[in-house]
């Protein structure tokens, strides 16, 4: 049993109940990454579960081309830092839509949000850059120095107000959220240990674009932490809170959430052995994350499209399984409306996600940007993430397979029979369609087709991860 | 200009039966002809101060020599405070509500407003604040109970990146978050009229369709119900508020144009009466200024924007029936910090606006001599003045909601 504490965070093994096929390799690839193309699904299927995993896990042969151009785009002359959010985020979703490990861009989107910094308040692209570099650095690494080094990031040092924090006028900011939403949660610390550990982040300031620290404004005297006093500075109090016990369990509960499910949490002791694995580890968070995904619980029906498509992981996700090749900024200009700007975060909370990125408004505007991106007609996206186009690739010429290719990559084919009559419907009623009279035969064929792809993205399924 | 009627007649609203969506279903049900009483329904907008507003510099004690003391650099100079009795005056950036309050009575204060045990977590007390409540879980929020007993029709007026409030969760049906009519429409691309009849036909149909047999069933629910209400209101909603021209001239700011917004949904007549509101920014730990800067921008965006809503309203005849409500998830700390700002606080000034409020100042400025771990302390309970706002002006018992303990504070005309 999936559900069954002692089997959950075992390895799934394909059984005649619970094989493993296209809809797991799809919910896998949405999950880890950012959607799966149809050449990766039918791969997926014929590999078989431990090389996907392995696969999605340690993530595709390095591509050079890819990382240098990358780098050239991020280099200070192309995203100087007065460069607005919306640029610095249409270079983050072209790494997303073309980086051969998509687990690591999935989880650096989790510490984002995770430490949920704004260029809105920082006001400078490279230290957001900066703080991008760190999290990507360490996105399944050892969440003790991400956390550590966090503390003295340029970016956060502005973002929470540290840099202003000196010696007898501390500002509480950090501190506070460091307790509350970087490792402990509400109830696992008192105010006052918030007032006492503001006192060690006194003194830390930018110089040249690096932290320094400056004794003379740093309080040195004793402080009482979470029941522990010393003369700590930022780096014990970072310390001390990864020692509370909350904090594995915190993590470990945020981290679910983000690749499992937006439903209520599980039991404590549901998710005791990865708490457990995550202490024992010292924070070892590619090592949880493999446990995590290769878990029986993961592709159990429960965890199954229990999650809303976040924006990025809606747009991305439409882009890379159409094999699209739009311009990243179009992209990132598009997602404000549907609520999710990088870099941007709403607050130091982060996006609230699940169900609250729907809404009458956002959903008008998901459907309406599926349409912008598979219409080739909106001068954003042009023909470069063209439907017929990927058809025609894939050799599937009539009506039927194209609604079948559809269903299958965005899907994995489980919609109702209704929703497949529908398209089916439509194929055949836009065949007596009267079209303008200087569109060509190949004109209405692709018309069509598009449309149905359009349709298929509208199905409600399709918002769901 | 699109009337009610012309409205109700465009629509064939009433035979959608089960469908229906649920503000727009009630608006038919409720929306009186002029000449009925129903037609004076009121009308409540909230506006939530995201951050936790300075009540401190919001509502300035003058006289007393403590403030001075306690804010070495941003302390609002006494010649520069608006005046409004002998102990207390508003920021300069507030003057626009201080003359509603002298030359309309249309606007009360009510002071040193808070919790007890004030949490200082921005989303803690924030929740506690939209869920009037202080247990450990809050799924539901004040006014979607209230709608619960009162199924009234209620827009929550977005900005870019927002997400509805928790106050309006629990209504029974999912309230719904606009920005600007002319953006809330479906896109087809269809070659022709009757293309893209056929394929909003499918769309419609496929949101409908039947429940797969895996997974979440109520996750995909929950899109199909916000799909459907959804679709079925778009058309309608770009008819409301075309063409509308402003009595008064609102001021050049998202936030002015939000409170425009729902202006053009009250003159349009669809009945309905909850509207909510937020401006973010308020969280002011550094460079927070005094008379002027960041803090007093804030308070000018938010005191313009009421004033020009309230006086456009009024202006219709609408006056009487609206009663906009500030709040904030708390104040901030007596004592300015190192960084020429605040931290997290508590007890801090409600304000409301509107023909029918109390005129002037309820309730006495928080003591400056007995803080609270350096924060003022409340003395009245914010559920009070939702008690009020509840029974008095909705007409929504507010037993139920917030529990026996809390009195209607007395905030309106008698």
């Amino acid at each position: 049993m999936a559900n069954d504490i002692t089997t959950a965070w075992q390895a799934y093994t394909p059984t005649a109940d619970n094989p493993w096929d296209a809809k797991k390799v799809g919910h896998l690839y949405r999950r880890a990454g950012f959607g799966a193309s149809s050449a990766e699904l039918d791969a997926g299927v014929k590999d078989g579960p431990e090389v996907t995993l392995d696969r999605m896990l340690n993530g595709g042969p390095a591509d050079a081309d890819f990382e240098q151009s990358s780098e050239f785009m991020a280099s200070e002359r192309s995203l100087p830092a007065g460069t607005p959010a919306v640029q610095l985020a249409a270079w983050w979703l072209y790494r997303m839509l073309r980086t051969p490990h998509p687990l690591r861009e999935k989880l650096s989107l989790f510490w984002h949000n995770h430490f949920a910094t704004s260029i809105v308040k920082v006001q400078n692209a490279r230290y957001m850059l900066g703080q991008y570099r760190l999290v990507h650095r360490h996105a399944l690494g050892n969440f003790r120095n991400l956390l550590q080094e966090m503390t003295l990031d340029p970016a956060m040092l502005i973002w929470l107000d540290a840099k202003e924090s000196k010696r007898g006028k501390p500002n509480e900011n950090y501190a506070r959220e460091l307790m509350e939403l970087f490792t402990l949660g509400i109830g696992n610390y008192t105010e006052k240990d918030i007032r006492e550990a503001a006192k060690a982040f006194t003194g830390y300031g930018i110089k040249q674009g690096k932290a320094t620290f400056v004794e003379k404004e740093h309080d040195a005297g004793p402080k009482t932490v979470l029941g522990k006093t010393g003369d700590f500075a930022a780096k014990d109090v970072v310390d001390i809170c990864l020692a509370q016990k909350a904090c594995p369990r915190f993590l470990v509960t945020k981290l679910y959430h983000f690749l499992f499910s937006d439903a209520e949490t599980p039991k404590a002791e549901f998710l005791q052995p990865l708490v457990r694995q995550y202490a024992e580890s010292d924070f070892d968070t590619g090592k949880l994350v493999a446990t995590m995904l290769r878990s029986d619980h993961f592709f159990s029906a429960s965890v199954y499209r229990a999650k809303v498509k976040s924006p990025v992981e809606f747009a991305v996700g439409i882009v890379r399984v159409l094999e699209g090749n739009v311009g990243p900024l179009s992209l990132a200009n598009s997602l404000e409306a549907l609520g999710q700007v990088l870099f941007a975060p709403p607050s130091v909370k982060g996006w609230d996600g699940g169900p609250a990125w729907l809404n009458g408004q956002t959903l008008l505007f998901r459907q309406n940007l599926a349409l912008a991106l598979t219409s080739t007609e909106d001068a954003r996206f042009g023909r470069r993430c063209d439907p017929a186009a990927v058809l025609s690739r894939y050799d599937r010429r009539t009506d039927e397979a194209a609604i079948a290719f559809f269903l299958r990559v965005f899907l994995q084919d489980d919609v109702s029979a209704e929703a497949r009559e529908q398209l089916a419907g439509y194929a055949n009623k836009s065949k007596a369609t009267k079209y303008p009279p200087f569109w060509s035969a190949d004109d209405v064929t692709k018309h069509r087709l598009r449309t149905l792809a359009h349709l298929t993205l509208t199905l409600p399924e399709f918002q769901l991860n | 200009m699109a009337t009610r009627r012309d409205f109700l007649k465009s629509s064939t609203l009433l035979g959608f039966g089960g469908s229906v969506p649920a503000f727009l279903g009630t608006t038919a049900l409720a929306a009186p002809a002029s000449s009925k009483a129903g037609a004076k329904d009121t009308i409540l907008v909230v506006v939530q101060l995201t951050g936790g507003n300075d009540g401190l510099n919001t509502v300035i004690p003058f006289k007393n020599e403590l403030y001075a003391k306690y804010r070495p650099t941003i302390a609002v100079p006494k010649d520069k405070v608006f005046g409004v009795n002998a102990e207390v005056g508003l920021h300069p950036s507030m003057a626009p509500l201080g003359q509603l309050l002298n030359e309309q009575s249309a606007a009360c204060i009510v002071q040193g407003v808070g919790y007890p045990n004030p949490d200082q977590s921005h989303f803690r007390s924030m929740d506690i604040w939209q869920a009037a409540s202080t247990d450990a879980t809050l799924t539901e929020g004040w006014l979607g109970k209230a709608m619960k007993a009162k199924p009234v029709p209620a827009f929550h007026l977005a900005a870019d990146n927002e997400i509805a409030p928790l106050a309006l969760n629990g209504a029974p049906a999912r309230v719904p978050s606009v920005a600007k009519l002319e953006d809330f429409q479906l896109k087809i691309g269809g070659a022709s009229g009757k293309d893209k009849s056929d394929q909003k036909t499918v769309i419609e149909a496929v949101t409908k369709g039947e429940m797969t047999t895996e997974g979440q069933p109520k996750l995909l629910d929950f899109v199909r119900r916000t799909a459907i209400n959804t679709y079925e209101s778009t058309d309608r909603l770009r008819e409301i508020g075309k063409n509308y021209e402003p009595k008064v001239p609102y001021p050049a700011s998202a936030f002015a144009n939000r409170l425009k917004l729902a202006a053009q949904l009250i003159d349009a007549g669809i009945g309905a009466r909850l509207f909510y509101v937020s401006l973010d920014g308020f969280d002011t730990h550094a460079g927070q200024g005094g008379a002027a800067g960041n803090h007093a921008n804030l308070l000018a965006t938010v005191a313009g924007g009421i004033s020009a809503f309230y006086r456009d309203l009024s202006a219709r005849g609408h006056g009487d029936r609206v009663c906009v409500m500030t709040f904030s998830e708390f104040g901030r700390r007596a004592k300015e910090n190192g960084s020429n700002g605040t931290d997290h606080g508590s007890g801090a000034p409600m304000f409301l606006v509107g023909g029918k409020v109390k005129a002037g100042v309820v309730g006495d400025h928080p003591s400056l001599e007995k803080l609270a771990d350096g924060n003022l302390v409340h003395s009245t309970d914010f559920r009070q003045i939702y008690a009020a706002v509840l029974e008095k002006w909705l007409g929504v018992d507010p037993k139920p909601i917030l529990g026996e303990k809390f009195k209607p504070l007395d905030v309106f005309k008698a």
